[in-house]
């Protein structure tokens, strides 16, 4: 995976790759997670700490394959947790071969029309629990403030932000693929594979 | 400190700028934060991007504002809202706020239920099968009742009448506790508190509005319109479907099943005139279908077939 030529980039190129060329791979990158790791509580985990490693490297130069090497990364990064943690046999790490990552790279991200996207914002917005949602489109649509919207439920405003870190979430992991289920706080924390 | 923690965090971050009184120390001190890990950066980068597509797709969404008594497309019971009413402004943390008026539609099914608090303060109350659509802003509080009923308890303001249109008929109130159910053409507006008037839309002949007071009920229909003075408690027994119950004070054995059948999908047909016409009284839960044919039949003798979706009372 060659380094561009242009150097190192600043944060703010940083961060365009990342969205504009990472981020749109994140149902490919998801799938491969879940095919390749028993545990599914684990993928999104996983997922970000993929995300970390590919900027830290992007940091040094940034790839000019960009898919090629977020599978890589990925791949290399799911047999170290695996060595690691030795939660998995390394059989099914051996399931990582390229032929997976030569499959990703050939689908194509369907490309999702307006009024599509119009319905699953939909979606993910009534697929919150109703009391998340309702925080989220008072604040949201309504345009309230977190206190507004707290004083208008009666409820803290610490819950109002609770319930938004919840709906944020959900509403942005649909967006990009996911299923928009919540994510509750973590139970007990896989072991760390990035330090 | 584990991804999802990190996540939390990033979400904090990007909610907090989104409220007022962010200073540009609050950016200094994000900065140092996505500039301390690369996992920080992924996480809060990720959570904008998201966060921003949504405000994009919902500004986009925005359907050309229609007349409002215009049928809407009815995209979800409050993306319309969302679509209609996010404003994407330049400068990225205030994208979020929302200055335009909001628009949106809201329904329950058979046997429904649902609580609406609107963005002035009134709250809404869907009974079954019920379909409205409200515009409020600051300059104007107006809702269209499709279908069905709803039970309105309106802040008050006197500057600001809060105007409901249901079919041919315009109701307006200043702030005050009642119910309007319209079934196809015909209204029913019953009063718990305050003062409602009631307007025909166009009238073939001038006339005087009729203004309702506690405990009255109005029943309008084509050119007429019918007030029935009741008490409080009448008009409370009326709005019992709130609490998911029904209150019949002599009613036919047909109107207490119509009654049910507007709850659920499983219909009570009367098919014996005589039967049809029995007077009752009784409160039910109003899924409590079984319940009630039980007491027909024992009470009265009343003779019951059930299937699966209907339940006859044959004599």
């Amino acid at each position: 995976m060659g380094a561009a030529g242009a150097g190192m980039p600043d944060r703010d190129e940083l961060q365009v790759w990342f969205c504009a060329e990472v981020l749109p791979l994140e149902r490919a990158l998801t799938r491969y997670i879940a095919r390749n790791w028993r545990n599914t509580a684990d993928v999104a985990d996983l997922r970000q700490e993929i995300y970390a490693r590919v900027i830290e490297g992007a940091a040094r130069g940034i790839p000019l394959q960009t898919r090629a090497y977020l599978f890589t990364t990925a791949r290399n990064h799911l047999i170290n947790c695996a060595k690691r943690g030795q939660i998995i046999s390394l059989e099914s790490v051996l399931d990582l071969s390229a032929s997976h990552i030569a499959i990703d790279q050939l689908t194509p991200d369907r490309v999702v029309s307006a009024r599509e996207e119009v319905g699953r914002l939909a979606d993910a917005l009534d697929r919150l629990p109703p009391r998340c949602r309702e925080i989220v489109v008072l604040r949201k649509v309504e345009g309230l403030t977190q206190k507004e919207v707290a004083a208008r439920l009666g409820i803290a405003v610490g819950t109002v932000e609770q319930q938004m870190v919840l709906g944020m979430r959900a509403i942005v992991d649909f967006m990009l693929g996911g299923s928009g289920r919540l994510k509750r706080p973590a139970p007990a924390p896989r072991k760390e594979a990035v330090p | 400190m584990t991804a999802a923690e990190i996540e939390i965090l990033a979400a904090q971050w990007l909610l907090r700028q989104e409220e007022p009184g962010w200073s540009e120390a609050d950016r200094e001190a994000l900065d140092a934060w996505l500039d301390a890990s690369a996992a920080h950066q992924a996480a809060y980068w990720r959570l904008e991007h998201g966060w921003r597509r949504a405000d994009r797709i919902a500004a986009r969404g925005v359907e050309p504002a229609a007349a409002p008594a215009a049928p809407r497309r009815f995209v979800s019971r409050r993306i319309a809202a969302l679509a209609a009413s996010l404003v994407v402004m330049a400068g990225g943390a205030a994208a979020w706020l929302a200055y335009e008026p909001g628009r949106a539609t809201y329904a329950t099914e058979i046997g429904g239920h649902e609580v609406i608090p609107l963005p002035d303060g009134t709250r809404v109350e869907l009974n079954t099968d019920t379909r409205l659509r409200s515009e409020v802003t600051p300059e104007r509080r107006t809702v269209w009742l499709d279908k069905g009923e709803a039970y309105f308890d309106v802040a008050h303001d006197k500057a600001h009448p809060f105007t409901i249109y249901a079919g041919k008929r315009k109701v307006t109130v200043l702030g005050t506790r009642f119910s309007v159910r319209r079934t196809g053409d015909q209204l029913q507006v019953t009063v718990v508190e305050g003062k409602v008037r009631v307007d025909p839309l166009a009238p073939a002949r001038p006339a005087p509005p009729t203004v309702l007071t506690p405990g009255q009920i109005a029943i309008a229909k084509d050119a007429a319109t019918l007030v029935t003075p009741k008490t409080v408690e009448d008009a409370a027994a009326e709005l019992s479907w709130r609490h998911g119950m029904l209150v019949f004070d002599q009613y036919t054995v047909q109107r207490a099943a119509e009654e049910f059948n507007r709850y659920n999908r499983r219909k009570i047909v009367v098919t014996s005139p005589e039967a049809a016409q029995i007077r009752i009284g009784g409160t039910f839960e109003v899924e409590n279908i079984d319940g009630f044919v039980e007491l027909l039949q024992q009470g009265y003798g009343l003779k019951i077939e059930k299937t699966d979706d209907e339940v006859k009372i044959t004599g």
